[in-house]
């Protein structure tokens, strides 16, 4: 049977060329949005590692102030935010806080020599962002005062760095080289996804600014865990009492939850307007293929009529209409697939070959879903020829 | 004759009214969807207002400190583009701004959040923004480090409860006071070198505009007498960046300092990609355009083939007794092409109305601030050379089966050609 409709098929290939290259197309346009979304939303799944809804950023831009009180100021900055009512612990880090938009990549290496360097976002933080963040430790310990004095600065990895760096064997007390500088492991975090919530899982590193640092520049942003209920009144007042110390300084406050807002925006936005044209375009190939399909029962009325008069049933006619879709669909598909499966073969944008087999699957149950959905008025109006009409016409 | 075939078109047309929904469906959509994007397109490069004369403008934004090992990207300082930009001979004005920041104003204890650029005077001279009241402020003032502002229509609304009549009023912004002088129409926020709700002198800013760092948070835009004048000015321009000494200190392994003027668009291309070297990328984001608008029409163009082939085989009939009276395959093809275009004008004005309906709808939902897109002259331009692609993209195959038809057969009513 299923030979029989390949034959059927391929014998009306000239007419049915341009059905398959339009199935073809479909297929890659579900295969490539479908990856996009798996991708987003396998990265939505993965946890961030750290607590954001109550956490507020403070840039502080010193403008004409020499380099040599700037340090100085932030901290008197800093004593006073830590004094108003509304908030619970503040501290400094660099300017890639997470949801900014800003990144950092760095090679970072086992042991001296930096064997088997890979890439990591680096951060440096004080001593107080764990306790703004809520970073949950699985290994080793945080950053302390125990860590003032030592011949190595401290550093915490994430767990996926760690098992890269040292493979089978325990991270802690091992050092790293990050950029011609050694650090002491000391701790280990699941993860620290700082980029967001769609971005995909990236090793990284956290470096301790220690209170003896006088250099500002590397961890020149206040990341701030405010209480429950915290708004535009603590804001204010912040912002008045940062410019009373900090005399001619610039201050930007925004907070967590309003930055990632934002970057989901900006991510959702295109994607939003692709799938609208996804759906477009497959709406235009259902219709045309309802269309196309329609026209070549009215033609094929006399092939049908008398297969009915040779005493073929009703179901026997329209699994036929259907069977000969659904060939096509798969010739279709088969050429999609061909196309699909180089981006896992080739490795292309990075992304996990898991999401492009995803993305085919859900890609050819929706073209199959859309041949049939077509299919099925068609394959009633060819099952309900009346054989005795159909063989008078001709 | 041709009035002949446009009747005809309409008769067919009418006959099959699924067929021709399917059609104009995939026309209309496929060009609304074109016409947004260029309506985009044309919102952020094309000449509006305050850049009208954008033929005759050039914008530098990014700098790039250099070596084959080592790159790092950002701004030119106000010192460095004062330094070596502003002395250029050929341009007519060159004008220094500070790239996007926020102030930070209150009106009772509601906040707002005003995108704010700090400019020198000539931003004026260089650009043209609609005054609803008041000027902008001059050079001289900028040099006084005089607290005036230049504020837009909404700010005004928003701040002062007012749009008109805010003239020499104080608005207080990161707790200084400026006084208003001029009020401009709403900049929408996709004119990204010069949009801002708040305009300030630059010298009343924090930026230190005496650093000799050469990196910073500045840019400029440059004025050519006329727009023959922009290759000589690119020219200029460039010797003028080759003879900037290295930077010392931090930055002593650069070995390159790289700075490029151009137009809106291939500046505006250059940051969105990163381009760092002398080719702003403006071909290939042209081919990759090119490229994407033919696979994105594809789909619908081949649906359309098919409809139309399908057409075809129900009018084997007509073709066949018009072949038997002497029509030329010629004749039929012209015929049948007259008849696609005809149905591809009519979806193109169905799609060019979906449009309006669309940019309407991403006008009110706020996704930019203040932008207004519209359709315009050029805009519907492209809508038409568009719509003569699409139907001619579409009618070829078919018209060419159909001359094929052989009479005889034709009118027996086989569909396939022999």
């Amino acid at each position: 049977m299923i030979r029989h409709l390949f034959t059927l098929v391929w014998n009306r290939r000239r007419a049915n060329f341009l059905l398959i290259t339009e199935m073809f197309l479909a297929f890659v346009v579900l295969f490539v949005v479908g990856s996009l979304l798996a991708n987003y939303q396998r990265n939505y799944r993965t946890p961030l590692g750290f607590a954001y809804a109550q956490v507020w950023r403070v840039d502080l831009d010193p403008g004409t102030q020499p380099p040599a009180g700037r340090l100085a100021t932030v901290r008197r900055v800093m004593a006073r935010l830590r004094a108003l009512p509304g908030v619970v612990a503040v501290g400094r880090t660099s300017s890639n806080t997470p949801f900014s938009g800003s990144f950092n990549n760095t090679d970072v290496g086992a042991g001296k020599e930096g064997k088997g360097a890979t890439r990591a976002s680096g951060f440096y933080v004080e001593d107080d962002l764990r306790e703004v963040l809520q970073l949950p430790l699985v290994a080793g310990r945080w950053f302390g005062r125990r860590d003032d004095g030592a011949a190595l600065p401290p550093a915490v990895l994430t767990r996926d760095l760690a098992e890269q760096l040292f493979p089978r064997q325990s991270p802690l007390g091992q050092v790293v080289l990050r950029s011609d500088e050694q650090f002491r492991v000391v701790g280990v975090v699941e993860q620290f996804r700082s980029d967001g919530d769609l971005e995909a899982l990236r090793p990284a590193l956290l470096m301790r600014v220690s209170p003896q640092d006088t250099a500002w520049g590397e961890a020149s942003a206040l990341l701030l865990r405010v209480r429950p209920g915290a708004g535009g009144l603590l804001e204010r007042q912040m912002r008045t009492e940062t410019l009373a110390i900090a005399k001619g300084w610039n201050v930007g406050i925004t907070t967590l939850p309003k930055q990632r807002a934002a970057q989901l925006k900006e991510a959702l936005t295109p994607l939003g307007a692709l799938v609208l044209v996804c759906v477009f375009l497959v709406v235009n190939v259902a219709l045309g293929l309802f269309g196309v399909l329609w026209q070549a029962i009215n033609q094929r009325r006399a092939e049908l009529g008398v297969r009915r008069a040779m005493g073929a049933t009703a179901g026997g006619i329209s699994g036929q209409v259907v069977g000969e879709v659904l060939v096509l669909t798969t010739f279709g598909l088969l050429l999609g697939l061909l196309v699909a499966v180089q981006f896992p073969l080739l490795g292309a944008f990075n992304v996990p070959a898991g999401v492009y087999f995803t993305a085919m699957a859900a890609a050819a149950a929706g073209l199959y879903a859309l041949a049939v959905g077509c299919a099925l008025y068609p394959s009633r109006l060819a099952a309900g020829i009346q054989p005795a009409v159909a063989l008078r016409e001709e | 004759m041709f009035w002949n075939y446009l009747t005809m078109a309409w008769k067919v047309l009418q006959r099959r009214k699924f067929f021709t929904f399917i059609s104009l469906f995939g026309i209309s959509f496929t060009l609304m969807i074109l016409l947004v994007v260029y309506a985009l397109y044309d919102h952020t490069v094309g000449p509006h207002t305050p850049e009208k004369r954008v033929d005759r403008l050039l914008f530098t934004s990014s700098l790039y400190l250099w070596s084959p090992q080592t790159e790092n990207g950002g701004h030119p300082s106000y010192s460095f583009l004062e330094h070596y930009i502003r002395p250029l001979r050929t341009p007519e004005k060159v004008s220094i701004s500070t790239g996007h920041g926020v102030a930070v104003a209150y009106v009772g204890n509601t906040k707002l959040e005003l995108a704010q650029k700090y400019t020198d005077g000539e931003f004026w001279q260089v650009l043209d923004f609609d005054f609803l009241e008041g000027r902008p402020y001059n050079p001289q003032e900028v040099r006084a480090a005089a607290h005036v502002a230049v504020i837009n229509e909404s700010t005004a609304r928003n701040y002062f409860g007012a749009a008109r009549g805010v003239l020499g009023r104080t608005i207080v912004t990161d707790e200084v006071r400026y006084r208003v002088v001029g009020v401009v129409r709403d900049v929408p926020a996709s004119r990204v070198f010069t949009y801002a709700e708040v305009w300030m002198p630059i010298t009343t800013s924090t930026q230190d505009i005496h650093n000799a760092e050469y990196m910073g948070s500045c840019m400029a835009i440059l004025l050519a007498r006329r727009a023959a004048d922009v290759p000589a000015i690119q020219q200029e321009f460039a010797r003028a960046v080759r003879q900037v000494p290295p930077p010392t200190a931090v930055y002593k392994w650069c070995t390159e300092v790289r700075l490029y003027a151009g137009s809106l668009l291939a500046t505006t291309v250059r940051e969105r990609l990163g381009e760092d070297g002398p080719d702003d990328g403006v071909v290939w984001f042209g081919q990759a355009g090119a490229g994407l608008l033919l696979l994105f029409m594809l789909l619908p163009a081949l649906n359309l083939v098919n409809v139309n082939v399908s057409r075809i085989r129900d009018r084997s009939s007509e073709i066949g007794v018009r072949k038997a009276f002497g029509a030329t395959s010629g004749a039929l093809v012209r015929q049948f092409l007259v008849e696609n275009l005809f149905l591809t004008a009519l979806g193109g004005a169905l799609g060019l109305g979906l449009a309006a309906a669309a940019l309407h709808f991403i006008n009110t939902s706020g996704l930019v601030a203040y932008t207004q897109f519209e359709l315009n002259g050029r805009v519907f331009l492209g809508a038409v050379v568009i719509i003569l692609l699409f139907g001619l993209l579409s009618g070829v195959y078919p018209a060419y089966k159909m001359s094929k038809l052989q009479a005889v057969q034709a009118l027996k009513g086989a569909s396939n050609p022999a």
